[in-house]
């Protein structure tokens, strides 16, 4: 069963748009992993190209949205480019 | 976004002059021609390629800029150096004071792209950048800049009676590196890494990329030989030749590169700015078939193969990515800080889409109209073209200029803060910047 918290907390990572596409974080296949320990959360994210400029500001971005939500001490955004992102990892148009 | 202002407004002097008919058909070796000239290649041209590179280099290799203090002084120097060059061309009609404008212009924009080359070379070369496939053609491409500043400053020594006199016979080079060799090759670079992203395509090298990258070296190296020969009072025909030859091989290799990248993407509809890159880019096929008679016989067709290629290619391409990029810098500005925190618009909403593609297309007739004006001799075509090419400009700026001003979102998405049209000249990041690491 899924943790509710994390259920959460992915809702809360589809209400942050890539600005460029318009598409949420999660259908961009941004978001390679969401851990809960407790009241803690760990995300794992990239970014479409390693030297995107809008780097920092999504990753503060995604830790302000996880920390706003109810029941969330900590919220942790760790980035990685391996494996990097490609357009495969889009979820189809829906 | 202040290399942007200052380019634009080299374009609107530039096209200006052209409808009071300071140039035009078999009329480009006049001292008013040549200011236009390079009012356009070095004020428009060159300062947008420069800003955007200032830009895109650390997105190309995930490294900040390196020594971004050099930004004002180069902008300074290339805007007064570009000023000073074009007024002195002016000696050549006759005004005797333009002498030494001329012999200072060349001084400052080797200080402009010393300062570039520094800011964008120690970025890529830092980051191993000559293992990317798109930033060692930039590199290829400063490479380039060095040669055309290097081949005019040596025919400028000409002009002013301080050179050995037989300078002037590397023009064909000086222009062929200028257009080919900086210009061309650093909207490659660029343009693979920026196509992949409005696309949506997977980015990374190919085959063609590859051979292309070699045939540009060639063509640089050819360069070199042929100045070289200029210098040693040898003819440089040969050279001429050849260079045509392999930067028509290396933009075919691009033009399949680009339809590989077209053809894979994943956004079915693109925006307004690779759409009407389409247009860019079909003048880059026609530039492909002019060259060879450029190459063969010079005259009107060298004037329409070089127009075609400054102004259809390259400005048209740049236009419509400057669309985009000052889209992308305003929404960077004014809602990254409210990602995850908020609700933000995307960034196709700060632009008009439908007034920036008609401007674009009036550019393009534009542009296509003066290459006919070139190819048929007609110099009230050519300006009713720059006429047209001058509205489209003026558009395109008040375009950017809503941008800047967020005047195409409802007042209830705006900040509160009224934004500015210039934004600091060096973009601080945060200080967790994770580029930095």
């Amino acid at each position: 069963m899924t943790d509710p918290l994390r259920r959460e907390v992915e809702q809360a990572l589809t209400r942050i748009i890539d600005p460029e596409t318009g598409r949420d974080l999660v259908a961009m296949g941004l978001i390679y992993g969401i851990e809960v320990a407790g009241d803690r959360v760990q995300v794992t994210m990239t970014t479409t190209t390693r030297g995107c400029p809008l780097t920092a500001m999504l990753k503060h971005g995604v830790e302000a949205a996880v920390a706003a939500l109810p029941g969330v001490a900590q919220a942790e955004v760790t980035l990685t480019w391996e494996p990097p992102w490609t357009p495969a990892r889009m979820a189809p148009p829906g | 976004m202040a290399w942007f202002a200052s380019a634009i407004l080299f374009l609107i002097a530039a096209l200006g002059l052209m409808v009071a008919g300071a140039a035009g058909p078999a009329h480009w070796e006049n001292g008013r021609a040549l200011a236009v000239v390079h009012l356009f290649a070095l004020g428009w041209l060159g300062q947008m390629m420069l800003g955007a590179l200032l830009q895109f280099a650390p997105v190309l290799v995930a490294r900040p800029l390196a020594l971004p203090a050099l930004a004002l002084p180069a902008l300074l120097m290339s805007t007064l150096g570009v000023l000073l060059l074009a007024a002195g061309f002016l000696a050549l009609d006759g005004w005797e004071g333009g002498i030494l404008l001329l012999e200072a212009g060349p001084v400052l924009l080797a200080g402009a792209f010393a300062c570039g080359g520094a800011m964008l070379g120690g970025t890529l070369v830092a980051a191993g950048g000559w293992r990317g496939s798109e930033a060692r053609v930039v590199l290829a491409g400063l490479a380039g800049l060095v040669l055309v500043w290097a081949s005019g400053a040596g025919m400028v020594l000409d002009l002013t009676g301080n050179g050995p006199g037989q300078l002037i016979e590397a023009l064909p080079l000086h222009v062929a590196v200028g257009v080919g060799g900086w210009l061309g090759l650093a909207a490659f670079g660029v343009s693979y890494k920026l196509f992949a992203m409005f696309l949506l395509a997977p980015d990374g090298d190919s085959a063609q990329r590859r051979a292309g990258f070699v045939l540009a070296l060639v063509a640089l190296s050819l360069v070199l030989g042929g100045l070289t020969a200029v210098l040693t009072a040898l003819s440089a025909r040969l050279a001429v030749i050849g260079v045509a030859v392999a930067a028509l091989a290396a933009a075919v290799l691009y033009l399949a590169d680009i339809r590989r990248l077209w053809t894979i993407r994943r956004r079915p509809q693109p925006e307004v700015n690779m759409q009407m890159s389409r247009a860019a880019l079909a003048f880059l096929v026609l530039v492909c078939g002019l060259l060879p008679f450029a190459a063969a016989w010079g005259g009107r067709w060298a004037e329409a193969a070089v127009f075609a290629a400054l102004v259809g290619w390259l400005s048209t391409l740049t236009l419509a990515q400057m669309i985009k990029i000052v889209s992308f810098l305003t929404w960077i500005q004014y809602f990254a800080p409210r990602i995850g925190k908020a609700k933000v618009p995307v960034v196709q909403d700060l632009t008009n889409a439908g007034a920036a593609r008609r401007w674009l297309w009036l550019w393009t007739l534009g542009a296509l109209c003066g290459t006919m004006a070139l190819l048929a001799e007609m110099p009230l075509l050519f300006r009713l073209a720059s006429l047209a090419l001058l509205a489209a400009a003026i558009g395109l700026a008040a375009e950017a200029v809503a941008i800047r001003r967020l005047s195409h979102l409802s007042p209830d998405a705006r900040p509160t803060r009224v934004p500015v049209i210039l934004p600091p000249l060096a973009e601080r990041r945060p200080r967790n910047d994770p580029m930095q690491a």
